[in-house]
Formats: structure tokens, C-alpha cells, sequence
């Protein structure tokens, strides 16, 4: 098992053609993604990667049975990108752009409101199923399969929660990058919720950072779940210093400024293992799966 | 990308939302000549204009500036001039402008107006709910918002807006009876709401506050301050707001390499950051701070594809003079380390390397990449985690000393 992707998921490349897709579509085919067909307007019938290039998505997947789209499309573009991927009712779309406007992605969270699709991103490296599903930008050389869940809002530091799993002997079910933008597709409450009932999954790492509330909330679902598996969290951030910043909207919305500290208080409050620094994961990593 | 108060009063007042009559001046003679514009008799009030809030409660820095704070209220137009030459050319410091402050190259000049009470308006992004959020609070004469957002939230009404269409009368009276306002407000206050949605939509603003507004005697609103943030990710389809930046707000080095579309910070520390994410910045951030080291900057390259691109970053950070030591800390996956080695090698032998340089490379290419570095014969030492990096780093910066 695994969350969201593996090596049954029908993957269709929304923006093929581009460089990057290109680079990293071939490496994911290479790594044994089930690729069965790329997007590009204009470019329907062409082939590229020894895939076939569709118009639309839905034209994709009636051809293909593609059910998750990566998307390499430029940040003005993803709006109507994810509106296409919604509208074929694909399962799930990823979507790697970063710098996609916030009232874009306003209009795309009520888009995404009651449809099937679920969203992974924007300004993520995606998700990696190890040994099965490579949808994104990961330097896939560093995983290794295993029982490890990691959810990071941090692209980089997705990256340093793996390796930490491999000095701790130990390999990951799936990596899931959520994106470190203001607004974003899945939170760590649904990614924790499908590791929860992951039975790959023995034990889960989630790496926050300052700004926004979205660790709170994880740590109040956690707190409340049955059966808890073991949770390691790290948020970094501590010592962020005063930077250029106008008015305090944001903060009053969070009803206060809320800092590092803040949120790893709330995390250990839920029963989440809190590391101070990331290169200590590993550590209790190893402790707590034995 | 912020504006100043004037700006941001300028655009709410295209949008039918109530300011008091003022405009900006760069000498003393000009504000003298402003405030009679404004109103033959005065009072007037002179705004200093920096992107920063709390200006009232800031302090100037150089003794010519007096002791007063960065909003003067003034009686007399002798006194416009003289407390002008005061603030004009001088450092004002607020809580959110850090110790340095900022230089106030400009005043804003207003007729004072007459108003019965105050109250927020905030208008911002509700993360968790993905929403676009109407903050309303009524604040007293010693209230200040932010506080009341940590001891007293429920004195605070939060209203979710549509990004469609007008706002419903429904919210509009929703706040009327929140704010306690007279009923001959409401039309007002409607036009008032409607504006700052109106903005917020049509100009991709992230943030857009007015503290205080006034209720004057005939029931009228009126902004006495207004704050825009806009969303630099759409500036690219702002372009007459992109000619409102204020380069003066930014250093040279923020200005390069907000060219390259870089991430870049400064700070008061000492060590130089090359990153290709913002999280690997804020964990090197806490390291360093374990061993009593601070950060002068941080640039964080992202997915740079572009070696002349990443090479001009670098040298911004090589070409800052608080930078005692630099840690690149690179996590190949979209970007591929080898170009980042071709571009330190590139920028180094442009401008020299004279600091410590103390570089670890993960993820794709990340073998050629460390190849390149070893075969440069240049003295970079490579470490292998974020840990071993920064402590690396700190030994080799306290033995250059």
C-alpha cells in the first residue's frame, strides 16, 4: 500500500512538451511511473516520450484511462489547468508551478470545493511512492521503499526528512511535498488521515514552518484520532528574524501573531515527537520503530 | 509588493471610498503649500511615508527630528515647515521596521478631520479556510488592534467574502451592528466595504488595511490610513502598479535580485545563505542560532534553470560586506546541482572569494556537481548535511578571524 500514487496510477503530463516536463517525465518514466499520455494545446496527436500528446485532458483520459495528472504548466496558466484536470474528474492532479497567484488559487479552492479531484500543491516537488510512482521533481535516487510517511510544506526540506530516514535504516510509503504557498491543495490533516489508514505506513514525519495555522490544525486532528501512529514533527522557523512586513491582517485572523514555538507546543500537546532540529529525525526515527 | 499610504489612499478613493483631502510633499515649502490647499485654517496632520504601521508610536533616530513620532498634528503653518525640516531626511523606527528604520524621504499632508469614533478594517486571506476574510473591529482612543487580537478576538468580527459580485447587505449590516454605527452610517459603510473588496479583487492585493477608519459627525466614513500589499506573483498583469515601487524601501541587492525573481532577505548576522528553498533557509537559520551565529542574508535561488542567472545571485551574496562566511545548501530535485557548482565557480572567479565558503550538495547531479567544485582547485570546503555544513562553517569563519 501507499497514499494517493503508485505503481497502478495512470499518469497523464499536463504541459509535456515543456523542458522541465520533459527532463523529469522521462526520469519518472525511467523510474517506473506508469506514464500513459501528456496535454499540450495545440499539440494533440504528436507523440513525445513515446507518449501520446492530447488537446485536452478529458480527450486524454477517454483514450489513455489516465486517473492523476502532473502539471509542469507556468504559474498564469494553472488555474485553468486544474479546472481541466477537475472537469475530466481525474483523482488526483499535482501541480509543481510555483508563483501562481493568490487570487488564482482562490478561484481554484472553490473549484476544487465537492469535486473528486484531489489537489497536491502548487510550489511542490509532489509525491513519490518509492519504487512505484515518481509524480513531481524529487531526486528520486534518495528513496528508498519503506514504512515511513513523510508531509512536508517545505520542497528542500522534504528532501532532508528522507535522507533522515535512510540514516535511520529505514524507507518511506510515500513522500507528499503539500507546498509551502499561501493557499494549497491537500493539508496535513487529509495527508495524515490517509497515512493513519496507510498499512505501509508504521510511523509519520511532518515538517511545518512558520506562517499560516495549518500545523494547529493537524495537531488537533491528531490529537483526536484513535489508534495513533507514532508522529515525529519538526517545524522550522525558530529563529526567524524581523523582516519587511506591513500591517497585521494576518495576524489578527490567526488571532495573534503565531511563531515556531507555537506551533511545536502544539503539536507535543497532541502527542506529536518534537524535534528541535532536523538532523535529530532520525534519532527518534529509529526509536520508535524499534 | 507594498505602496505607500498615499498611494493606497489614492486607489480607495477611485473606488468612491471617503479620505480626508491631503497630498504628498518632498521639501517643507511643498508641504506648506499642500496644507493650504487642503484647509485655509488647519489643523492639518503630517504623515511621514514609510511602508511600516505603528509610525505614530515610532522615533526618528537623528536628534533634529525631535522627540515626536512619524504623525504630527499641527496647528500653525509656521509649524508645517518647521516640523517638516524636522522629519523630512530623517530615520524613523517602528516596531515593524526593525532597529535600523526606514528614511522618510516624503510627507503626507492632510487636513485634520473631525471624527465621533474609530474603528479596523482589515481585509486578508483566511489560510486554513481559503478565504478571502473581512476583518471589522470598533477600537477605542488607547485600543490597539493587535492586541485585541491576542486578548479579546470576540472583539473582532470576522466576514467571509466572495470573490464575485458586491457584498450583501446582510454583511454590511452584519458589521453596522458590530461596529455600533449610527443608522444614517449604512450607506456609507456599504460603499466603504464594497471598495475595499473591489480593490483587493481588481488589483490582486493580499492585504489591504485601514487603521483607523473615522465615523464623522454627519454618519460618513473615512480612511485616516490606509495599507496595500500586492501579490508579486501578479504584478505581471499590474504593470501601473508595478510603477508604483518605491526603490528607496529596497537595497541595491534586494533590487537585483528581485530582478532574477531571487528570493532575498537581509539580516543583522554575519553569515551568507544560498539556498534553493525557503524552508532550507529557516532550518540553516535555527542551526546557526544554536551556535550564537546570526544570518547577514539569504538568497533563495528556487528552481533556477539559468547559470549567468544563479551566478549574479551568488555574487549579490559575495558582494555583501557584512558576509563573514557563506554556507550554499542545495537540495537538487527541479534544480540540478551542477549548475549551481558552474555558477559559484563562475561568480567567484568574477569577484573573488575571501570568505569561507562551505558548500553541501543533495539530490540530482549532485556527484558532478561536487566534481566540479573539487576540480576548481578554488577553497571551498563540501560538507555533507545540513549539520555538518553549518558547523563547518562556524569553525572555519572563527579561525579566519
Amino acid at each position: 500500500m501507499s497514499i494517493f500514487v503508485n505503481k497502478e496510477t495512470r499518469v497523464v503530463c499536463q504541459g509535456i512538451t515543456g523542458t522541465q516536463a520533459t527532463f523529469h517525465v522521462r526520469r519518472s518514466i525511467d523510474y517506473g511511473t506508469k506514464f500513459v499520455s501528456g496535454v499540450t494545446p495545440g499539440k494533440g496527436g504528436e507523440m513525445h516520450l513515446g507518449l501520446p500528446v492530447f488537446n485536452t485532458v478529458k480527450e486524454a483520459k477517454e483514450a489513455t484511462a489516465a486517473n492523476a495528472s502532473v502539471m509542469y504548466v507556468p504559474a498564469p496558466y494553472v488555474k485553468n489547468a486544474v479546472r481541466e484536470a477537475v472537469e475530466a474528474e481525474l483523482d488526483l492532479a499535482v501541480c509543481i508551478a510555483d508563483s501562481v497567484p493568490i487570487k488564482d488559487m482562490l478561484e481554484i479552492k472553490a473549484i476544487l470545493a465537492g469535486a473528486k479531484t484531489r489537489l497536491i500543491g502548487p510550489n511542490t516537488p509532489g509525491i513519490i511512492t518509492p519504487g512505484q510512482a515518481r509524480l513531481g521533481i524529487f531526486p528520486e535516487n534518495i528513496h528508498t521503499p519503506g514504512h515511513v510517511g513523510i508531509i512536508s510544506r517545505s520542497s528542500t526540506l522534504t528532501y532532508e526528512a528522507v535522507l533522515e530516514t535512510r540514516l535511520a535504516g529505514q524507507g518511506q510509503s510515500t513522500v507528499i511535498g503539500l507546498g509551502d504557498d499561501m493557499l494549497i491543495g491537500i493539508d496535513f490533516v487529509e495527508a495524515l488521515e490517509r497515512f493513519q489508514n496507510d498499512d505501509e505506513t508504521r510511523a509519520i514525519v511532518l515538517i511545518g514552518q512558520v506562517g499560516g495555522t495549518f500545523e494547529e490544525v493537524a495537531a488537533r486532528y491528531y490529537k483526536n484520532c484513535a489508534n495513533k501512529k507514532p508522529v515525529i514533527g519538526f517545524i522550522a522557523g525558530n529563529a526567524v528574524p524581523f523582516g519587511h512586513k506591513m500591517g497585521y491582517a494576518g495576524d489578527i485572523i490567526t488571532n495573534g501573531h503565531i511563531t515556531a514555538q507555537d506551533k511545536k507546543d502544539a503539536f507535543a500537546d497532541a502527542g506529536i515527537i518534537v524535534v528541535d532540529k532536523i538532523n535529530d529525525i532520525h534519532a527518534k526515527l529509529a526509536e520508535v520503530m524499534g | 509588493m507594498n505602496i505607500h499610504e498615499y498611494q493606497a489612499k489614492k486607489i480607495l478613493s477611485q473606488y468612491g471610498i471617503k479620505i480626508p483631502r491631503g497630498g504628498v510633499a518632498y521639501t517643507p515649502m511643498e508641504a506648506k503649500r499642500v496644507a493650504a490647499r487642503c484647509s485655509l485654517r488647519g489643523p492639518w496632520v503630517l504623515k511621514a511615508q514609510i511602508q511600516s504601521g505603528a509610525r505614530n508610536q515610532g522615533y526618528f533616530l537623528e536628534k533634529k527630528a525631535g522627540k515626536k513620532g512619524g504623525i504630527r498634528l499641527i496647528k500653525s503653518r509656521r509649524e508645517i515647515v518647521r516640523q517638516a525640516e524636522q522629519m523630512l531626511g530623517s530615520t524613523l523606527v517602528t516596531v515593524q521596521t526593525g532597529p535600523k528604520g526606514k528614511l522618510v524621504s516624503r510627507l503626507y499632508v492632510e487636513a485634520f478631520t473631525k471624527v465621533e469614533s474609530l474603528f479596523y478594517t482589515g481585509l486578508a486571506i483566511d489560510r486554513v479556510n481559503s478565504a478571502l476574510t473581512l476583518l471589522v473591529a470598533p477600537i477605542g482612543a488607547d485600543e490597539e488592534i493587535t492586541q485585541l487580537a491576542v486578548t479579546a478576538p470576540d472583539k473582532i468580527l470576522k466576514i467571509r467574502l466572495d470573490l464575485e459580485g458586491e457584498v450583501s447587505p446582510q454583511q454590511v449590516q452584519e458589521a453596522m451592528e458590530f461596529l455600533k454605527l449610527p443608522p444614517k452610517s449604512a450607506k456609507s459603510l456599504e460603499t466603504f466595504i464594497n471598495g475595499l473588496h473591489r480593490v483587493f479583487i481588481d488589483y490582486d492585493a493580499t492585504m489591504i488595511e485601514t487603521n483607523p477608519v473615522g465615523v464623522m459627525k454627519n454618519g460618513e466614513v473615512v480612511a485616516l490610513d490606509a495599507k496595500i500589499s500586492f501579490d508579486d506573483n501578479a504584478l505581471y498583469r499590474h504593470q501601473d502598479i508595478q510603477r508604483l515601487q518605491d526603490e528607496y524601501e529596497e537595497s541595491d541587492r534586494e533590487l537585483q535580485a528581485s530582478k532574477f525573481k531571487f528570493n532575498y532577505s537581509e539580516f543583522d548576522g554575519s553569515i551568507g545563505c544560498i539556498v534553493n528553498g525557503d524552508g532550507l533557509a529557516l532550518a540553516a537559520l535555527d542551526l546557526l542560532n544554536a551556535k550564537n551565529t546570526g544570518m547577514a542574508c539569504f538568497l533563495n535561488v528556487k528552481g533556477g534553470v539559468d547559470k549567468d542567472k544563479i551566478a549574479s545571485g551568488i555574487k549579490i551574496i559575495m558582494t555583501n560586506p557584512r558576509v563573514e562566511g557563506i554556507l550554499i545548501n542545495i537540495l537538487g530535485g527541479f534544480l540540478r546541482c551542477n549548475l549551481i557548482a558552474d555558477g559559484i565557480i563562475a561568480a567567484a572567479s568574477e569577484v573573488g572569494l575571501n570568505v569561507p565558503l562551505v558548500v553541501r550538495f543533495e539530490g540530482t547531479n549532485k556527484d558532478e556537481a561536487r566534481e566540479i567544485l573539487e576540480n576548481s582547485h578554488l577553497p571551498i570546503i563540501l560538507a555533507d548535511t545540513m549539520q555538518d555544513a553549518v558547523d563547518k562553517l562556524v569553525t572555519a569563519v572563527e579561525e579566519s578571524d
